[in-house]
């Protein structure tokens, strides 16, 4: 029986997904710029 | 076609990369979270791994070569558009480098029961992010960009020879210096399924890595015309 | 003509010498390394920890911080008044310039450990006779190759606007591999290990040394300017 560790693959993928979409997301609009 | 024209054409095709990028990255989302088998004894928290793994091969080995080959080429061709792209992926690997740090501990609380084991692989992440970091506060610390781009290059090639080494060191202690007592995480058995997976998030992450690397270095470029054809200096997206 | 070794140690004495008559870097280097020592010396409760256990580790934290300290000297001495366009100038080449301040740097850093060794034996009762030419080995190979990097770094963390914070974020990578093999093998040496156990090491540092001293030796002049 596998341990019941789903918080933490939960945690993992939100926070990759959190740090990925706000650097895309700054790097989009920043560099549309001027 | 002007310089700036064609920053402003790469800035497009960067931003479609990205979005295809992105787009496969939700892909290995929802096709780890979905679509593959859990592992039998690590339980759920093993597919952190297909978001952890392939954004390590981006952060110390893709991202990082790139940051020294294109240094070394800066010193010897003085193309400052070489000195852009090495940057570029210097912050790029950073943030793939977070990601990383982040979710490795996790995963590592859940096989080894503690957030930091002093791991190989975790370990030299966090040394490579010490350079990266080192190479970002240094071209903020630097105004004038002809010096900025010796100096980045300079580092960049100085922490490129320097991942090596620090490959070694830590594999030394970790074969020749006592170590606490810890589970060994269990090489995930790869049947078809995760395999697929496997090979596809890496896909996925270097797809995604490409396209915010274009989409960074076409900023880059950009900033670095206008700023060339404005009369008083430009924007500061040259970093 | 002079050769490259001599311009280097004209160039290193006369950074030796400035720095003997002023003595201020020496010294807050000595005045740290005392008070690391004393602090180490009483935060740690004796009976949950040995001194020979810890002894290490303070020993390469302590020669560590003191080292950053001792390289910030060499270009903020030349930045003072522009000097370095002064040394540009001269028939010395770019590589006899490195090699004279990384020189300079050996010897200060070296003076400061030669002090600090038998200050911390004293603290920390370790068997520092024992196993004095080792550990000499060590400390030399551990710090040419700190000072390799460092006085590298420093030609350009003194042109940053962060000054000595720069330094210490440049040079702190670079540290890991020299310090902790050091450390390491201070560990084994204190405990009196054969030396099968700590040559793995030994040969990780020697490899280290050779290739940041070669490699900083020819990307220095890329950090002057043109």
């Amino acid at each position: 029986m596998p341990p019941a560790n789903g918080g933490y693959m939960v945690a993992a993928y939100v926070a990759a997904a959190v740090i990925y979409l706000s650097y895309s997301a700054w790097l989009y609009w920043r560099s549309r710029g001027r | 076609m002007t310089a700036t024209a064609s920053a402003e054409r790469a800035l497009r095709r960067g931003g479609v990369l990205m979005a295809v990028g992105l787009l496969m990255v939700a892909g290995v989302y929802v096709r780890a979270l979905l679509f593959t088998p859990e592992e039998a004894t690590q339980g759920l928290a093993q597919k952190i791994f297909y978001i952890h793994a392939p954004s390590a091969w981006v952060a110390l080995y893709l991202a990082y070569g790139i940051v020294g080959i294109f240094s070394v080429l800066y010193l010897f061709l003085r193309d400052p558009r070489l000195d852009l792209l090495a940057s570029s992926s210097a912050e790029v690997g950073t943030v793939f480098a977070t990601v990383v740090l982040v979710t490795g501990p996790i995963w590592g609380k859940t096989i080894w029961g503690a957030w930091w084991t002093w791991d190989a692989r975790l370990t030299s992440t966090l040394f490579l992010y010490f350079i990266y970091l080192a190479y970002l506060v240094l071209r903020s610390a630097v105004e004038e960009p002809g010096r900025r781009a010796r100096y980045s290059a300079v580092l960049g090639i100085l922490g490129a020879l320097l991942v090596p080494f620090i490959h070694m060191t830590v594999y030394l202690f970790r074969t020749l210096h006592p170590m606490p007592v810890v589970l060994q995480p269990g090489r995930p058995r790869v049947p078809g399924a995760m395999l697929v997976t496997i090979l596809y998030s890496f896909l996925a992450f270097t797809v995604f890595y490409f396209g915010l690397l274009w989409r960074r270095y076409a900023w880059a470029r950009l900033a670095a015309a206008r700023a060339q054809g404005d009369a008083e200096g430009g924007a500061d997206a040259t970093r | 003509m002079r050769s490259v070794l001599g311009q280097a140690w004209a160039i290193a004495a006369k950074d030796l010498l400035l720095e003997f008559r002023s003595r201020t870097a020496f010294l807050s280097a000595l005045v740290f390394t005392a008070l690391v020592l004393a602090i180490f010396n009483f935060a740690r409760d004796p009976t949950a920890v040995s001194s020979v256990d810890l002894a290490p580790s303070v020993l390469w934290i302590t020669f560590s911080f003191a080292g950053v300290l001792g390289l910030n000297r060499a270009f903020s001495l030349e930045k003072e008044n522009r000097t370095i366009d002064g040394l540009l100038l001269s028939p010395a080449s770019r590589t006899a310039l490195y090699l004279g301040k990384a020189l300079a740097n050996l010897v200060f850093v070296g003076a400061v450990e030669a002090i600090a060794l038998p200050l911390f034996a004293l603290f920390f009762n370790v068997p520092l006779l024992d196993v004095l030419g080792p550990l000499v080995l060590v400390i030399a190979l551990a710090t040419v190759g700190f000072v390799a990097v460092g006085t590298l770094m420093s030609s350009m963390a003194v042109n940053t606007r962060f000054g000595e914070m720069m330094l210490l974020v440049l040079v702190l990578p670079f540290l890991i591999t020299p310090v902790s093999t050091a450390a390491e093998m201070t560990a084994k040496l204190f405990a009196h290990r054969p030396f099968a156990e700590w040559a793995p090491w030994l040969k990780l540092l020697g490899a280290y040394d050779i290739t940041f001293v070669v490699l900083c030796t020819l990307v220095f002049e890329f950090t002057l300017e043109e």
